[in-house]
C-alpha cells in the first residue's frame, strides 16, 4: 500500500472514455478508432517491442494488434474486463505467440545470458511524457521480492512461460506460479488497481 | 486429459498469476479458461491482475512510428469487422468494478500514442518553429489525455457535411472539451475549419483545426462552460470572429 498513498492522490474511479469508444468501434465508427489508437497505440507498441526486441517486427505485431481491435470490438464486454486491459492482454498475448513460434524451432537463449540481460524494467526508454507513471510502476516493483519481481517481469516483458522462468531462476514450478500470483497482488495493490 | 485438467481447484486458482502473464502453455491456458467460467473469485482476481499488467504495459510506453497510424488506418478501411456473437449484444452498461484509470497515468500513455499522430505533426517547418510547435503539441496533447480519461467525459459523434466523422469529447468538470476528427474534407484556398461554442444562441470562437491536417484531435480554446453545443464551420484564412457560413457538424454537449 506504500506507493499508494505517496504516489499522490488516486482520482476518483470512473470508467474511462474508451468503453463508449470501442462501442462505437464495433458499429464501424472509424473516427472512434482513431481516437482509440491515440489512447493506446504507445503502451501497446511499447509492450510488444519489449516482449519481441525487434522494431520491424514489434511494428507489425502492434499494427496487427490493433487491427484486431478494430475487427473484433464487437467481441469486446464491457462487464468482463476494462476497455484498456482488453486490448493490452490482446497485445501481449500476440506478442507472446510470435516470440514462442519463433523460439520454436532455433533454440535462442543461453540461459544464463539470459538472466544477465535481466534490467527486463531498466532499459525503458527515459522519455520524460511517462516518467510519472513509469517512476511509480518501479516503486511497486521496488517492494516486491525479487523473485517475485523477476518473475512478473520475464514473464510479462520476455513473455516466458512459467516453465522457462522457473528454469531461468531455478526454482520449482509451484513456486514460480505462487510468485508470480503474489507479485501482481502486491503490485496491484501498490498502484492502487481496481479492476 | 493433460495436467491443468487434473488440478485441484485451490491449485487451479494458484494459476490466476501465470494465466494474467500469459505463461501458461497453450492447454494448460484453455484449462484456465473453462475453469474460469465456474469461478467467480477467480474471474474477479484475474481482471484485477490483468489490469495490473496493463500498468506494466504502459509503464514501457513508446511513440510509435508515424507511419503506423496510417498504416493501420487504412487497413481499418478495408478490413471486415466480427459481429458479435449472437445473443450476446450488449448494451453499454456501467462495468460492476470501475477501472480507475489514474489521470497522469492514461495521460502519459496518450502523449506518447499521440507524439506518433497527428498533433506531433503540426511541427513539420524550421528547426526552431518545430521545437516550439513540437512543444505546443506536446501541452495540448497533456490536456487532451486528462480531458479523455476525465471521469466525467462525454463523447458525442457526429457525420461532418462535406466528408468526415467527428467525435467531441468534453468534460464540465475540467470546462473542457476537445474534437477528434477523422477523414475532413480537403479546404481550398487557405479556408480552414474553424470550431465554436454554442453559448446562449449565440456562437463564440474556439479555435482553428489544426492547419492542412484532415484527421487528429484538437483542444477547444475557452473552457466550455455555459455551452450548449459545440459547432465548425468553414472560414477564410485565419478564421472569422464569428460564423460566416453555416455549421457542417454540431454536437450538443451533455450537461
Amino acid at each position: 500500500m506504500r506507493a499508494a498513498t505517496d504516489g499522490g492522490p488516486s482520482p476518483a474511479p470512473g470508467p474511462g472514455a474508451l468503453e463508449p469508444l470501442l462501442q462505437r468501434v464495433a458499429g464501424g465508427d472509424e473516427g472512434a478508432f482513431d481516437s482509440v489508437y491515440h489512447a493506446v497505440a504507445g503502451s501497446v507498441f511499447g509492450l510488444v517491442r519489449r516482449v519481441l526486441r525487434d522494431s520491424a517486427q514489434s511494428e507489425e505485431v502492434a499494427q496487427e494488434v490493433l487491427i484486431e481491435v478494430w475487427r473484433t470490438a464487437a467481441r469486446f464486454d464491457p462487464a468482463k474486463a476494462s476497455a484498456m486491459a482488453w486490448i493490452h492482454t490482446l497485445a501481449h498475448r500476440r506478442a507472446v505467440d510470435r516470440v514462442r513460434s519463433s523460439q520454436a524451432s532455433a533454440d535462442r537463449d543461453h540461459r544464463v545470458g539470459l538472466r544477465d540481460r535481466t534490467p527486463a524494467f531498466d532499459e525503458v526508454s527515459e522519455q520524460v511524457e511517462h516518467r510519472m507513471e513509469r517512476e511509480q510502476v518501479r516503486r511497486c516493483l521496488d517492494s516486491l521480492t525479487e523473485i517475485q519481481r523477476e518473475a512478473v517481469t520475464i514473464a510479462y516483458y520476455r513473455g516466458r512461460t512459467y516453465r522457462e522462468t522457473a528454469e531461468l531462476l531455478d526454482v520449482a514450478l509451484g513456486t514460480v506460479k505462487t510468485r508470480m500470483r503474489e507479485g501482481l497482488i502486491r503490485l496491484r495493490d501498490c498502484l492502487g488497481v481496481t479492476a | 486429459m493433460n495436467d491443468a485438467d487434473r488440478m485441484s481447484d485451490a491449485e487451479l486458482h494458484a494459476l490466476t498469476g501465470a494465466y494474467a502473464l500469459n505463461a501458461l502453455d497453450e492447454q494448460e491456458a484453455a484449462a484456465f479458461a473453462r475453469h474460469l467460467t465456474s469461478c467467480e473469485a477467480c474471474t474477479q482476481e484475474v481482471g484485477e491482475l490483468q489490469a495490473t499488467a496493463v500498468r506494466l504495459a504502459r509503464a514501457v510506453a513508446e511513440t510509435p512510428p508515424p507511419e503506423m497510424r496510417r498504416r493501420v488506418m487504412a487497413a481499418v478501411g478495408e478490413a471486415q469487422q466480427i459481429p458479435a456473437p449472437p445473443g450476446t449484444v450488449v448494451p453499454l452498461r456501467p462495468r460492476p468494478r470501475p477501472y480507475a484509470l489514474p489521470y497522469l497515468a492514461a495521460a502519459a500513455c496518450l502523449v506518447v500514442a499521440a507524439a506518433g499522430g497527428g498533433l506531433a505533426l503540426q511541427a513539420r517547418h524550421q528547426a526552431d518553429q518545430q521545437r516550439a510547435a513540437a512543444a505546443r503539441a506536446q501541452a495540448q496533447t497533456t490536456r487532451l489525455a486528462a480531458l479523455m480519461s476525465a471521469p466525467d467525459a462525454t463523447l458525442k459523434a457526429g457525420a461532418v457535411r462535406g466528408g468526415g466523422t467527428a467525435t467531441l469529447v468534453a468534460s464540465r468538470r475540467l470546462n473542457q472539451a476537445a474534437l477528434v476528427y477523422h477523414g475532413l474534407g480537403e479546404l481550398t484556398g487557405g479556408r480552414v475549419y474553424e470550431m465554436w461554442y454554442s453559448v446562449n444562441g449565440s456562437m463564440v470562437p474556439a479555435g482553428l483545426l489544426a492547419d492542412g491536417h484532415l484527421d487528429g484531435a484538437t483542444l477547444l480554446t475557452g473552457g466550455l462552460q455555459g455551452a450548449a453545443a459545440v459547432g465548425v464551420t468553414v472560414e477564410r484564412a485565419g478564421g472569422s470572429p464569428k460564423p460566416t457560413t453555416t455549421p457542417i457538424l454540431l454536437l450538443p454537449v451533455s450537461t
